[in-house]
């Protein structure tokens, strides 16, 4: 019972934390200046503010909590290979799930802020490639789970899957970056740090996204054991 | 002990190997399908770029269309090799008998690494035949069979750890592309890269090209040590 009362209260906790952290982006963080705007005789009056990098506020913590929650299906993809027990595999399928929604998440975000940024919906700069990657990564071990009757080789299979494409997604990440790619240049802002009160608002969003995730994780685990319990007394039942 | 256990591994990987090429010499059906569908492939790049004009150099984009080839025909090969093993028992009369599972994947690995290389090697004549023609070849002659052979022993190696596992899957070969593609990714964009700065050359091509290099090296490595850790599950599953 303790375990639900501390996955309610990540819960609320997470979902305050983050509408503060939304709060904080759009009126308490100074906006980030952009190109200068300069008069006829060339003196600098003054910097466009780039309202579109308050996404930045939304996005980043989406991002990172999918490489994290995408860490634990490598993680317990490793534990189930040790252990060979049915719950390992039941969190590595559910932690995926986590990272899929996470990832969409940060594919719509991403793909909103290269529209407004640079006028095209699409553009396959690293980032964005890698995220793509790891998406059509995250959806293949669906379809490998789904295409496996039996019980212990899927979970068998999707651990060594989990664990070969976590491995392969920083290698996607390096390798887009290092190789150049002639058709568009990597566009990269030369940031200046976060000031006090981006960084606040930055690290509330990212703490309480982080809650979400693992309220989420946890509920679908319950949601699954429950599930498996139904099952046992079904088949008693009928037996 | 250990140098006789070494041997004993050295001669189980022997006899894979050679039930592999033994079997392809009789039947040649991996050689031919994979060898057809890369001329074919050829076909399609032809439809595809018939409307490009006498302006469009091909070699601007020659790696990007050897690199697709190579894709599709060792994913068909690969799938081959392991249908074969399990349609007619022999990967369960592998296991059955003590052979160590590493010996299995290496010698599993290397026979899909021949054949792919022996593919390549058919295919990049033919290929230069009908595309590049009026083009000439700007680096050394040595760059496109070592980016053509770092790119194929990642294939392979991966390619052979997940052809394992998509053929026991309901979806085989759908299953197959579904992994091997993302995951191969970043390979393919560095092999394309390495291939491409040896066909066309120009300011910065040789760096381009050990960058290349060097980042499949790296996947190499990484991956196939990985896939070589995970394949003991993978068999005994």
């Amino acid at each position: 019972m303790n375990r639900n009362i501390l996955v309610l209260s990540m819960l609320v906790l997470g979902g305050v934390l983050t509408t503060v952290g939304f709060i904080m982006a759009f009126f308490f963080t100074p906006p980030v200046l952009g190109p200068a705007v300069t008069n006829e005789a060339g003196r600098i009056l003054g910097y466009q503010p780039l309202f579109s990098q308050k996404i930045f506020y939304f996005h980043v913590p989406v991002a990172l909590s999918s490489f994290l929650v995408f860490f634990f299906t490598a993680f317990y993809g490793v534990r189930f290979l040790m252990t060979k027990e049915k719950q390992y595999d039941t969190r590595a399928k559910v932690a995926t799930e986590v990272t899929l929604m996470f990832v969409i998440l940060t594919m719509a975000t991403g793909v909103l802020w290269t529209r407004f940024e640079w006028g095209r919906w699409w553009v396959w700069e690293p980032r964005l490639t890698t995220y793509f990657i790891m998406t059509l990564l995250v959806i293949a071990y669906f379809v490998l789970r789904n295409s496996i009757e039996d019980e212990e080789r899927r979970a068998t299979y999707a651990a060594v899957f989990g664990i070969i494409a976590f491995i392969d997604a920083p290698i996607s990440f390096a390798i887009t970056r290092i190789i150049p790619s002639s058709v568009h240049p990597v566009v990269l802002r030369s940031g200046g740090g976060l000031t006090g009160s981006q960084l606040a608002a930055f690290l509330i969003g990212l703490f309480g996204m982080l809650m979400i995730a693992y309220a989420i994780f946890n509920t679908r685990m319950r949601e699954e054991l429950v599930h498996d319990r139904l099952e046992a007394v079904k088949a008693a039942l009928e037996g | 002990m250990a140098g006789e256990a070494r041997g004993l591994s050295l001669r189980q990987f022997k006899a894979i190997l050679h039930k592999d090429i033994v079997m392809e010499l009789r039947t040649k059906e991996m050689i031919t399908s994979m060898g057809l569908y890369a001329l074919l492939t050829m076909v399609i790049y032809q439809v595809a770029l018939s409307q490009s004009g006498t302006a469009f150099d091909p070699r601007n984009i020659a790696a990007g269309l050897l690199w697709l080839a190579f894709v599709f025909t060792s994913m068909l090969g690969l799938n081959r090799s392991l249908v074969h093993e399990k349609d007619q028992g022999c990967l369960e009369a592998l296991l059955l008998s003590p052979v160590d599972r590493p010996v299995i994947f290496f010698a599993k690995a290397i026979g899909n690494l021949i054949f792919l290389l022996i593919v390549q090697a058919l295919t990049i004549p033919v290929f230069a035949f009908l595309f590049l023609q009026q083009g000439s070849y700007a680096g050394e002659w040595w760059m496109i069979p070592l980016a053509l052979l770092a790119g194929a022993v990642g294939i392979s190696g991966v390619g052979t750890l997940l052809a394992t596992m998509s053929v026991n899957t309901k979806g085989k070969d759908f299953v197959l592309a579904v992994l091997f593609v993302p995951l191969m990714y970043p390979l393919l964009l560095a092999a394309v890269s390495a291939t491409s700065a040896a066909v066309l050359g120009g300011d910065g091509s040789v760096q381009q090209f050990w960058t290349g290099m060097g980042m499949m090296a790296g996947f190499d490595a990484i991956m196939l040590l990985a896939s070589f850790a995970l394949y003991e599950f993978i068999v005994g599953a």
